[in-house]
């Protein structure tokens, strides 16, 4: 899974939002939600760390993780760095961006077992809503990651872009989507 | 792919964007033998994905640029690679500079002088206008310096256009249509626009103004030959050290090249031109190409954005429209001491309605960072439909400790990172405060329910490679020609002296207009 193909063979290809993915040794195509369920081998983050990322963007964006914020930075990780649909890539960051991601979860995960004996994917909503208050503000304790707002910042943005940045996402809205040239898929994914 | 030429040419133009591809297409028109070489890839309109996702494909993704200081201008966001450069994606909001901003040290005793006034630049604003097609209203537009009539006609206003217009005529203030580089009627073989707010993500019909819809096509039919994926890592001199040979560049397989010329041409992009010419350094030019004078990477200036933004009863359709906005207001804009009292100092306009989508740095959701959960979709339900938003673009002193120097660390083909220090000055913060609170002020006389501003956002880089009249404390001449090495030009923004407070593309093509006009006049003085 996940051979880049170039832009223009994307674009030759078209696609319907399906990612395609090798399970058991035959090739099936799934929705990001579908493929996030059927536990589905990540290019770039461990399982911890997507579930972790799962949880923060669903807290964050609700309906991100059903959307597919998992497999849009998993995705996006693994791609090469021409073809990023990142924001990140403007924020000052130096690619490679695994690290930014992978410090930032690990950091997140360390000050829930810290304050709550549990890793932030398996927290109840209030304890879970605190943590993230504290991320938005850089207010948590022995914290290692890239700097708290930013990682705030750049999740949400993950989380916004799959929620409302798509075809879909628009339609949820009710807005109209106009497109002089349609995205053959919803973020480059291989259809 | 076209082959780089292997014998001397006449001109090497390194950087397709706005001021390459004109500059190419003048010289190829004049019968001279042109390459144009762009270190990113190969741009087609059938890339345009309407996405503000995909659109992040056409962005920055070269060597890093390395940002310090309290004000970054953020590189990364505010440059393009890949033919067309950061033209491609642009916005298209074409005012003209004022007649104050050519004399800001003569005038008000801070800052620089231009080495030219409005009226040197005037006929080629003109002309300039005439070529790449503006809408707009010079009658309605009461700030605007003399010039031609717009050659179309004014850009629509839209709802969200008329509740902020009404905010302020509630406050005595003048709105006029936004001069425009978008297709408001067929142009010149490109189609008429249709408001669907996807300029960010390029627009492939061809509506707006950019280095693919009109210098590009020109250029290369006159014969110029353009060379992406050519990234171009110096600047070759002679023994003497006083003319420009020709550049030294690297294929996309990795092979390093030489194309000669008898004129080279830098039009890069802000940062890229003076790390360029600092990584150039020989024995005749020990601090960087072009640098006797000490001035090379100074004076950086970034136009420090003030988005406002705000919510209204009624539906606004924020979505559509051109994402440059439909409306202009440059109340004070000729006094740059109006709010001297505050500290303040220089000029700021207002660009009014700009097209939103709901995601994206500059996106609905991005208004109100501080959202999440639940009190986020409900903010989005809210105003994907009744947005309200506007930009201010503010004028930055030209400091000369605002730098592009090397940083130490090196690029994979081994040519030091651009390291860009910028902190604004007092005054030019205590303008964007200025401007922040007006502009909340006259959302509320709009009518909005809630209105509020977002932190300053840097837009637009210039400087670093000032022109002026002095070869003692500037790197050109007024036709961006080096005062050291007469057959090497810049084109580009980076010889703004100061930033002024409008978008820079008009200018530096009405600049880029003058210069190549001058330049094929003086072809033999020029290369000696
Ligand atoms: C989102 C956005 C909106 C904007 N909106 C407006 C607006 O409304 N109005 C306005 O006036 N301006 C706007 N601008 C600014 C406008 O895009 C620039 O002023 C203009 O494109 C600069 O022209 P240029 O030729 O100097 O650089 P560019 O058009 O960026 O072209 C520079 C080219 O040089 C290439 N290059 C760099 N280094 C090398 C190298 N070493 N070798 C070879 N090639 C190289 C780059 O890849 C690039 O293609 C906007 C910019 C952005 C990002
Ligand atoms: S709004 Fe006009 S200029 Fe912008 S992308 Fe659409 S058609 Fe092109």
């Amino acid at each position: 899974m996940h051979a880049h193909p170039t832009r223009r063979e994307l674009l030759k290809a078209g696609g319907v939002g399906l990612l395609t993915f090798t399970l058991g040794g035959s090739v099936v195509k799934l929705s990001p939600a579908e493929a996030q369920a059927a536990g589905v081998p990540l290019a770039a983050l461990t399982r911890e760390e997507a579930d972790t990322l799962a949880a923060l963007g669903e807290r964050l964006v609700p309906g991100s993780r059903e959307a597919g914020v998992v497999a849009f930075v998993d995705y996006q990780l693994a791609a090469s760095s021409g073809d990023c649909m990142l924001m990140l890539q403007y924020l000052g960051v130096d690619p490679p961006f695994t690290p930014f991601y992978r410090e930032g979860l690990a950091a997140l995960n360390v000050a829930a077992r810290a304050l709550y004996k549990l890793p932030f994917a398996e927290l109840q909503d209030a304890p879970a809503d605190a943590l993230v208050d504290a991320l938005a503000e850089g207010k948590i304790e022995g914290w290692t990651g890239p700097p708290p707002p930013l990682f705030y910042f750049v999740v949400r943005n993950d989380a916004c872009d799959v929620t409302y940045g798509t075809e879909k996402g628009f339609a949820a809205l009710g807005v109209p989507y106009a497109a002089h040239i349609t995205p053959p898929s919803a973020w480059g994914e291989p259809s | 792919m076209t082959a780089l030429p292997t014998e001397k040419i006449d001109a090497v133009i390194v950087g397709s964007g706005a001021a390459g591809s004109h500059f190419a297409a003048r010289l190829a028109q004049a019968g001279k033998r042109v390459a144009i070489l762009e270190a990113g890839p190969a741009r087609e309109n059938e890339d345009l994905v309407s996405s503000m996702l995909w659109a992040r494909r056409l962005k920055g993704s070269g060597a890093p640029v390395l940002e310090t200081g309290k004000d970054t201008v953020g590189y990364g966001f505010n440059a393009g690679r890949g033919v067309g450069g950061s033209s491609m994606h642009h916005y298209a909001v074409w005012p003209r500079m004022h007649e104050n901003d050519f004399r800001v040290k003569s005038l008000y005793g801070r800052s620089r002088d231009w080495p030219i006034g409005y009226a040197d630049l005037q006929a080629y604003y003109d002309r300039v206008q005439d070529e790449c097609g503006i809408a707009g209203e010079h009658r309605m537009e009461s700030t605007r310096p003399p010039g031609a009539p717009y050659p179309m006609p004014r850009v629509p206003v839209f709802e969200q256009g008329r509740i902020v217009g009404h905010g302020f005529e509630a406050m005595g203030m003048k709105v006029s249509p936004l001069p425009l580089a978008v297709t408001t009627r067929a142009f010149r073989g490109r189609p008429q626009c249709m408001w669907d707010g996807w300029c960010d993500a390029g627009c492939p019909i061809g509506a707006l103004a950019n280095a693919q819809t009109v210098h590009l096509p020109q250029a290369q039919a006159a014969g110029a030959t353009l060379h992406p994926d050519t990234e171009v890592v110096r600047v070759l001199t002679d023994a003497s050290g006083k003319r420009a040979t020709g550049v030294e560049a690297i294929t996309k397989d990795g092979q390093r090249v030489k194309v000669m010329a008898d004129v080279v041409v830098l039009a890069a992009f802000t940062i890229q031109n003076p790390r360029l010419l600092l990584a150039s350094a020989t024995a005749q030019h020990p601090d960087g190409l072009a640098n006797a004078s000490g001035t090379l990477g100074r004076f950086i200036t970034g136009h420090m954005a003030v988005p406002v933004f705000g919510l209204h009863e009624k539906e606004t359709n924020p979505g559509f429209g051109a994402s440059g906005g439909q409306l202009l207001n440059q109340e004070h804009y000729d006094d740059k001491n109006a709010h001297k009292a505050k500290g303040a100092f220089g000029s700021y306009q207002w660009m009014i309605a700009q097209a939103m989508k709901p995601n994206g740095l500059l996106g609905i959701a991005s208004s109100r960072p501080d959202l999440r959960g639940k009190a986020l979709s409900e903010f989005m339900e809210r105003a994907s439909r009744h947005m309200i938003t506007m930009t201010g673009v503010v004028e930055d002193e030209a400091l000369a400790e605002n730098r592009v120097t090397l940083s130490a660390r090196k690029d994979a083909a081994g040519v030091p990172l651009a390291s860009v220090a910028h902190t604004s000055s007092k005054a030019s913060n205590a303008l964007w405060d200025v401007a922040a609170a007006e502009g909340v002020r006259v959302f509320e006389a709009a009518g909005a329910k809630e209105a509020w501003h977002a932190n300053r956002a840097p837009m637009h880089i210039m400087g670093g490679t000032v022109m002026g009249e002095s070869a003692a404390n500037s790197v050109t001449n007024s036709y961006g020609q080096c005062h050291d090495v007469p057959n090497l030009f810049i084109g580009g923004a980076g010889l703004f002296p100061t930033s002024a407070a409008v978008n820079p593309t008009f200018t530096l093509h009405a600049l880029s207009a003058r210069s190549v006009e001058h330049l094929v006049a003086n072809w033999s003085a020029a290369v000696g």
